[in-house]
């Protein structure tokens, strides 16, 4: 680009985003690659009932019912990046709130958040996650409202943490002293800092979510078949391990890929942003 | 610091209330009739009411929770639905299993951890190396790596057992999907405080003093990184102790995750109850013993105290 000094993008970032548009580009264009569903009977099995290899007709072969593995890879990773972004703004508004609440208003109200705070972030995910998972019907919703569940100790805790160092900063006493109300003071000096925190923090959340989202749905707890869900791709290719590894790899690696793309994005953005760099993937 | 354990020890006894409080809630959050559930092919009204009394489950629910809550504190956990045995029966021998897996678990992600982190801290080239490895092994989810080590080691290879259940061969694999998984956290940490300590004043005068080097590293620098370490490897036992759930599936690992997942699967929910508050006691109980080996370990945590 003209005028830009050359290096100044991190090249984690750039290469986070090209993954994930290419991600992305995948799954709205899902429906081109075939029906997920359908099985086909006739040139998606083998005459003894395996499943086919990649060919032209089927790039990733067909699963062990004879649907088209690449079709159902496509709407595995439209569920992976829903679940991501849904999940992402839920978990870290509600983060954030009790954050704020519990941080600039103090007293009885922060004693009980952040207690609260503190089992969520104590919590065995994946046990918590199976027994929430029990009380839902399968599906998207199940997925986001486990994974939001989960998910908003870990902000709360870093916006707590960023509103009791700010606090004690000058331009929160300054706007105190000038008789601004709680609110004014929340919202015109502790949100921008908070905003900007938690942006940088919402690649790695992301990363999270769509690791575990495959966590749940290979458990049988989260999207339940036939519809697809790269987690519980990977289930049902299990079968096939021995003979069509390439069912087990496919979905694995699109999971291990959207995750690393989320992972580098955020590094990309610890790098540029020198508020971030207290950030790091060791939080979760 | 006896008094800050002792005030730990009560919120860790709050905790495992609260959850026990909260798997008692869920049985009656959960849909589905318990007697349904022991007599699926139940045809009479009376065999079911008869289920019913003998579970208590038509007396007033504060009477349930007395009682229900009576046993909990004698060990009793009640029975499962569908094994017909006591939980505490079916949840014992496995936390021996779940115990060995992750103690293993821990060896390993320490060991591979530590080695990355102090490697990193030496050289500039390494740590670049080491935060790409991190990077990956942090993206691949649980049950990708083990599924990855299954094929490579058990099926291509033939090196490692395929078939599950417990064992000294069959704990390999599953202890080393839990280190790589592990191991970046630790490498982070270890790195970060290697470096920190080389870079100190105490180090410095240890050198000029003329100190040998071994003995500087292992007095002045190993002892300074043996606190967070201690305690991210307390906490982990203890999550880890918990229920493994998704290596246990891989792997078919008898444990308290592989009991959990299956009881789940079959709305068992006095075996579900059971092992999470097994679970949280694990969580509780060691996050303890990692205060107290970092308050040994550490005269500035004795201090914080």
């Amino acid at each position: 680009m003209a005028g830009r000094p050359a290096g100044r993008r991190p090249w984690q970032l750039l290469a986070g985003t090209a993954v994930l548009a290419a991600f992305a580009a995948l799954a709205v264009a899902a429906p081109l690659a075939g029906s997920p569903l359908r099985p086909d009977l006739t040139r998606g099995l083998t005459p003894t009932g395996l499943p086919v290899g990649p060919s032209a007709r089927y790039p990733l072969g067909t699963d062990l019912l004879g649907r088209d593995e690449l079709a159902r890879l496509a709407y595995g990773v439209r569920v992976s990046l829903t679940v991501a972004i849904a999940s992402n703004i839920a978990s870290i508004a509600i983060g954030a709130a009790v954050g704020l609440v519990a941080g600039f208003f103090r007293g009885p109200a922060e004693q009980v958040l952040m207690r609260l705070t503190d089992v969520g972030l104590a919590l065995p995910y994946t046990l918590a996650g199976l027994v929430i998972a029990a009380i839902m019907p399968a599906g998207l919703t199940r997925v986001i409202v486990i994974i939001t569940a989960l998910f908003w100790s870990y902000p709360a805790r870093l916006v707590y943490g960023e509103v009791l160092r700010l606090r004690r900063r000058g331009f929160v006493e300054a706007g105190e002293a000038m008789g601004a109300s709680g609110l004014a003071v929340v919202r015109r000096h502790l949100l921008p800092q908070v905003t900007s925190l938690m942006l940088a923090y919402s690649p790695l959340n992301a990363a999270s979510a769509v690791a575990f989202e495959a966590t749940l749905s290979y458990l049988n707890a989260g999207i339940n078949p036939p519809a697809p869900s790269l987690g519980n791709m990977i289930s049902d290719g299990q079968a096939a391990i021995t003979y069509r590894p390439l069912l087990v790899i496919a979905p694995g690696l699109a999971v291990m890929a959207l995750t690393l793309a989320f992972l580098l994005v955020g590094e990309g953005m610890k790098t540029r942003d020198p508020d971030a760099r207290r950030l790091s993937w060791l939080g979760r | 610091m006896a008094r800050a354990m002792m005030r730990r020890l009560v919120f860790g006894l709050i905790a495992v209330t609260g959850v026990a409080v909260l798997a008692f809630l869920l049985e009656f959050v959960v849909p589905g009739d318990p007697a349904r559930a022991i007599a699926p092919r139940a045809q009479s009204a009376a065999v079911l009411a008869n289920i019913r009394a003998q579970l208590h489950l038509n007396q007033p629910l504060v009477v349930q929770f007395a009682s229900y809550f009576g046993n909990l504190l004698h060990g009793d956990l009640g029975m499962s639905y569908v094994q017909r045995q006591p939980v505490a029966a079916l949840i014992g021998p496995r936390l021996a299993d779940t115990g060995a897996l992750a103690l293993a678990g821990v060896l390993a992600e320490v060991l591979i951890g530590g080695t990355l982190g102090v490697l990193a801290a030496r050289h500039d080239r390494v740590r670049a190396a080491v935060g790409a490895v991190n990077l990956v092994l942090l993206a691949v989810p649980v049950f990708v790596l083990g599924l990855v080590l299954l094929l490579v080691f058990g099926y291509q290879l033939g090196l490692a057992p395929v078939a599950g259940g417990a064992g000294p061969a069959q704990i390999v694999l599953p202890a080393l999907t839990l280190g790589l998984i592990g191991a970046p956290w630790y490498a982070q940490i270890v790195a970060d405080q290697v470096q920190e300590a080389l870079a100190s004043n105490w180090v410095r005068t240890a050198v000029g003093k003329g100190l040998r080097d071994g003995y500087i590293l292992r007095r002045h620098v190993l002892r300074n990184v043996l606190s967070p370490v201690l305690t991210m490897a307390g906490m982990d036992l203890g999550s880890y102790l918990s229920g493994v759930v998704t290596v246990e599936v891989v792997f078919v690992w008898p444990g308290i995750g592989l009991l959990a997942y299956n009881a789940l699967q079959n709305l068992d929910r006095p075996v579900v109850m059971g092992t999470v508050i097994v679970g949280a006691v694990a969580v509780v109980a060691f996050n303890l013993l990692a205060d107290l080996a970092r308050m040994l370990a550490d005269p500035r945590a004795r201090e914080e105290a």
